[in-house]
């Protein structure tokens, strides 16, 4: 579904990604870890151009990302994405920000994007909540909303930017769960995560970058009982 | 003290008729100096190398020479230049909005600039197309930041408007100024009419506090 080939990234001088090749199949669920700064959240940018690689190709369902700018809308609509800080429309309820991008890119019909959009926030457990305004939700609840307001696309893929970084300790099992729950019913996901447990229990494949180098890879009960690389070890010894 | 108000009683129905002459104008200039000011602030934020120069170009122009002179060469030189014979109402509208467009277009740029960049990454990332994210997710929330700046703006057009009564259209200020040398007191008529623009001041004031107020709803 996602094949990455020579990749490269650079912002001015820096090089944050380097050579990083790799595949993503349909309904794999693939767990991105590694130190901070060590490209994570670059890599998983690029694979919605929200950063535009310096070199390398990006497939997404045979269709090549990096030279097809002008569909880049249509792209992005196969491709949800969740973001650390949530970033919900503060202006707009919470119905409206799972109702207003496929009203407006998809040209959905309110009756329609809103019926859909109530289910979503069921499934995720807000109901109650459709008529508030982000600003009164809890982090969790953010985050929660956000996930919905993704899947409201209705997304063949799924990227998620350490969704539970910025939440409150608490908070992290409900958002957690959500994706679970999401991993379970067969969408493609790839999570960049601080969360070691969630890597372990629900990704299918792990991915070990450190300074923009793609070091490791492989399955999680493989990856962590027994790492095949110094630095993996290394990081592995700090997080556990 | 020489103060007579009763003398100027006679006059108040020809200076009231000035509110009106100063509002219509303000008002269309308002309307153009916002349209034109947010598309320069587009220019100005898109990357579109000649419209930024364009846009950059235009507000140092209309921001670094006086008002007044910016009306009297429209005034003056147009009939000048194309023969076409302006009236000193479109003069007004057209000095007014264009130069005010050079101040609106910079505080609709920091508005938009403070907006998180969070939100147009999520717009993007959701497929969303730059015309319809911009309308109706980042110019919404610019809105809610710059709505002081922004009224301050239309109260300060308000108050310059004044200067229209230099190319003899009859606004308030014009019309004071007709009464005064009417009945040789300048006085009262010129508190009459100060009175007004402040009411007018404080009207505008008022309106932006309902909106101000809208606004915050989401909080």
């Amino acid at each position: 579904m996602i094949k990455v080939q020579n990749l490269y990234k650079k912002f001015g001088t820096n090089e944050v990604l380097s050579d990083i090749s790799t595949a993503v199949t349909k309904g794999e669920v693939v767990s991105i870890i590694g130190p901070s700064g060590s490209g994570k959240s670059t890599f998983l940018r690029c694979l919605n151009l929200l950063e535009i690689p310096t070199s390398g190709t990006i497939e997404i369902n045979g269709k090549n990302l990096t030279a097809s700018k002008n569909n880049i809308h249509k792209i992005r609509q196969q491709i949800g994405m969740v973001f650390q800080h949530f970033h919900l429309f503060p202006h707009l309820t919470v119905l409206e920000n799972l109702t207003y991008a496929p009203m407006k890119a998809k040209g959905v019909k309110k009756a329609e994007a809103e019926m859909k959009a109530r289910l979503l926030l069921e499934r995720v457990g807000l109901s109650e909540k459709e008529k508030a305004y982000p600003n009164s939700l809890s982090g969790g609840q953010k985050q929660r909303v956000a996930i919905a307001r993704a899947l409201a696309m209705e997304p063949e893929l799924m990227l998620f930017d350490e969704p539970t970084s910025a939440l409150d300790p608490e908070m992290v099992k409900e958002v957690l769960d959500v994706m679970k729950d999401l991993a379970k019913s067969g969408m493609t996901m790839v999570v960049v995560t601080h969360e070691m447990g969630f890597a372990r229990e629900v990704a299918d494949r792990v991915l070990f970058l450190d300074h923009g180098v793609l070091v490791e890879e492989g399955q999680p009960i493989e990856f962590f009982s027994n790492p095949k690389t110094e630095r993996a070890k290394d990081f592995l010894d700090k997080v556990l | 003290m020489n103060l007579d108000f009763s003398q100027i009683v006679p006059y108040i129905p020809f200076m009231l008729e000035g509110i009106w002459a100063t509002l219509k104008f303000v008002f269309f200039a308002i309307i153009l100096g916002s349209i034109l000011g947010t598309l320069l602030a587009l220019f100005k934020i898109g990357s579109i190398k000649p419209l930024r120069w364009f846009a950059d170009a235009y507000t140092s122009i209309f921001r670094g020479t006086p008002l007044i002179l910016q009306l009297m060469i429209i005034y003056y030189s147009t009939p000048q230049l194309t023969g076409y014979d302006i009236s000193a109402f479109l003069s007004a509208i057209l000095a007014f909005g264009l130069n005010s467009s050079a101040y609106i277009s910079e505080i609709i740029r920091a508005g938009i600039q403070a907006v998180d960049k969070g939100q147009t990454e999520a717009a993007q990332a959701l497929g969303v197309p730059y015309r319809s994210m911009m309308k109706d997710i980042i110019l919404p929330q610019a809105l809610k930041n710059i709505l002081p700046a922004l009224m301050n703006e239309f109260i300060t057009l308000t108050k310059e408007s004044a200067i229209v009564s230099t190319i003899g259209y009859l606004d308030l200020m014009r019309r004071a100024q007709v009464v005064g040398s009417d009945l040789f007191r300048n006085f009262e008529p010129l508190l009459f009419v100060g009175l007004i623009y402040w009411c007018m001041v404080m009207g505008l004031t008022m309106i932006g506090r309902v909106f101000e107020r809208r606004l915050k709803q989401s909080d």
